[in-house]
């Protein structure tokens, strides 16, 4: 049987019929500058800063991004808002995107979720100036993906659309973390997590 | 003027011929790639053109304006004419290939640029002359990997070549000639009116060990020693860059479509139609056939098998392909001295 099974070469002859059946079997290619796989919601890509549904930036220029960045590529120029001393902005916001580590600890950092990354992956640029993000371009890209970045937010669990209400604000620019009011005083409505976004947390 | 028809006639079947193929050597490139492509789940060239048809002319323009290097301590003069000695007998044994039927063109005999009556002794003959381009290669461009590559060649074609010989005299008794029209003729007709009268059906075993030693005689994978990616870097045209290596790109492609080419002429009756009432279909058309049912089957083996060892190759070349042939060629002999008289 062994003698037999060496003169015919029944091995070799297995061996082909599995590689000529593998001919017939569909393709795994993804064919990719025409087609593209789908990317998760929570993929983090180039940064963008976004603004509120009026069309105020969201950014209030605290540094904290920059200080949680760990390839120091972030710069922040804090500014008051001309004429409202209690309201602050970002003069200037840079973003060396070419030593950006998409670690997205800038997002997690940021208290009004001003910062959120993008779905754009495809940032081969000719001039390496162009990677040099400043607020305009920033602004931008929150402008063109604004669905990805609030998609981003919701998808870390930092905002679900209903954690900040930009209702009855005032002069602020965004509503203040819940205070702290155990010893004795109530909880004043409409602070903090309202009651939709507590329903969100316990599902999740 | 009769010489005048002559040399036209001659220039013709020279130019189809050698048109046919150059145009299957560039589209064997595509075919392999594709073949293989689909043996391992992918979808291979699909950028140039529809489904990538266009992309053995890229490749091609490519290796045209490509830089051509001569590294430093190479033998110029032999660096320059090894890939030359290795194209030339890879295209030149076409002529000898029947490729459809007989017919009259300008007075002149058609079917085969020229009926040698050595046509397959030339064929031999000059692939033999095809190793010096590998070896000199080798040995011009100073570099180990290269030589060894070269040696490597030499040993395995001499090895391989011993086994080819023996498969195809099997043959030559069968048919009593050399010359290939006269094979090819010999081999039409059918016995019992449903089985070819193709050589393979008497030889087998021939038939086999030719196919093998083909395989390693042009260096591909399985036995592409020569040319170890993984060992030599690319073997004897490791040095090599541009039209000199396309050259050798082109000699290894052209050696392939020789083989098979040979191998559907001694085995598979050459332009002769399997059965009678397919002979509607013209000759070169089965020659075609043939031949690239061969060629797909060095791509098949390309996909399947793993690379042999060197000892493993010298030693199945000896010990297993050599004895096989000359056993084969005994009771081919005896048959046919039993059968005549």
């Amino acid at each position: 049987m062994g003698l037999i099974k060496t003169v015919f070469m029944t091995e070799l002859l297995m061996g082909l019929k599995i590689v000529f059946m593998q001919m017939f079997k569909p393709y795994c290619t993804l064919q990719y500058p025409h087609v593209k796989h789908p990317i998760p919601d929570g993929y983090r890509g180039l940064m963008s800063l976004l603004r509120y549904e009026d069309g105020s930036e969201r950014c209030v220029g605290c540094s904290l991004c920059e200080a949680a960045c760990p390839s120091n590529c972030i710069k922040v120029v804090s500014d008051e808002v001309p004429g409202q001393p209690l309201v602050r902005y970002a003069r200037e916001y840079y973003l060396d995107i070419s030593r950006c580590v998409f670690c997205g600890f800038c997002t997690e950092a940021c208290p009004v979720d001003a910062l959120a990354m993008t779905k754009v992956y495809e940032a081969s640029v000719y001039d390496r100036r162009e990677l040099m993000f400043d607020k305009r371009k920033l602004y931008a890209l929150g402008e063109q993906f604004l669905e990805d970045g609030k998609a981003y937010l919701v998808a870390h669990g930092m905002d679900d659309g209903t954690l900040y209400p930009r209702e009855g604000l005032g002069d602020n620019r965004y509503a203040f973390p819940p205070v702290d009011t155990a010893h004795g005083g109530e909880q004043p409505e409409q602070i903090g997590l309202t009651r939709e976004a507590l329903e969100v947390e316990e599902i999740r | 003027m009769e010489i005048g028809w002559m040399v036209i006639t001659a220039l013709l079947q020279i130019t189809v011929v050698l048109i046919t193929v150059l145009l299957t050597v560039a589209y064997m490139t595509y075919a392999e790639r594709k073949v293989l492509s689909f043996m391992q789940d992918r979808l291979g060239p699909m950028e140039v053109g529809p489904y990538g048809l266009l992309q053995p002319i890229a490749d091609g323009l490519k290796l045209f304006f490509k830089e051509d290097i001569i590294p430093a301590g190479a033998n110029k003069i032999i660096f320059s004419i090894a890939p030359i000695i290795c194209l030339i007998p890879a295209l030149i044994g076409f002529a000898v290939i029947p490729y459809t039927e007989g017919f009259t063109l300008f007075g002149m005999q058609g079917g085969v640029i020229a009926d040698l009556n050595v046509g397959l002794l030339y064929i031999f003959a000059f692939a033999g002359v095809g190793a010096y381009g590998v070896i000199l290669g080798g040995w011009a461009s100073n570099s180990k990997y290269a030589l060894l590559g070269g040696l490597r060649s030499a040993a395995q074609i001499i090895s391989y070549e011993l086994a080819m010989g023996f498969s195809i005299v099997g043959v030559l008794l069968l048919s009593g000639s050399l010359s290939l029209v006269s094979i090819t003729q010999a081999q039409s007709g059918t016995w019992f009116g449903f089985i070819p009268q193709w050589n393979v059906f008497l030889q087998p075993v021939a038939f086999g060990a030719y196919v093998i030693a083909a395989v390693a005689e042009t260096n591909r994978l399985p036995f592409d020693m020569p040319e170890a990616e993984s060992e030599l870097v690319a073997g004897f045209f490791t040095e090599y860059s541009g039209m000199r290596f396309a050259f050798f790109f082109l000699a290894e492609y052209g050696n392939m479509i020789l083989v098979s080419c040979l191998a559907s002429v001694l085995f598979l009756g050459g332009y002769n139609a399997p059965l009678p009432f397919l002979s509607f279909i013209p000759g070169f058309a089965w020659l075609a056939l043939k031949t690239w049912a061969l060629l797909f089957f060095f791509i098949w083996i390309r996909g399947t098998f793993p690379r042999v060892r060197f000892d493993q190759l010298m030693k199945f070349g000896w010990k297993v392909l050599i004895p096989v042939t000359l056993v084969n060629l005994l009771v081919t002999a005896l048959g046919v001295y039993i059968y005549n008289n």
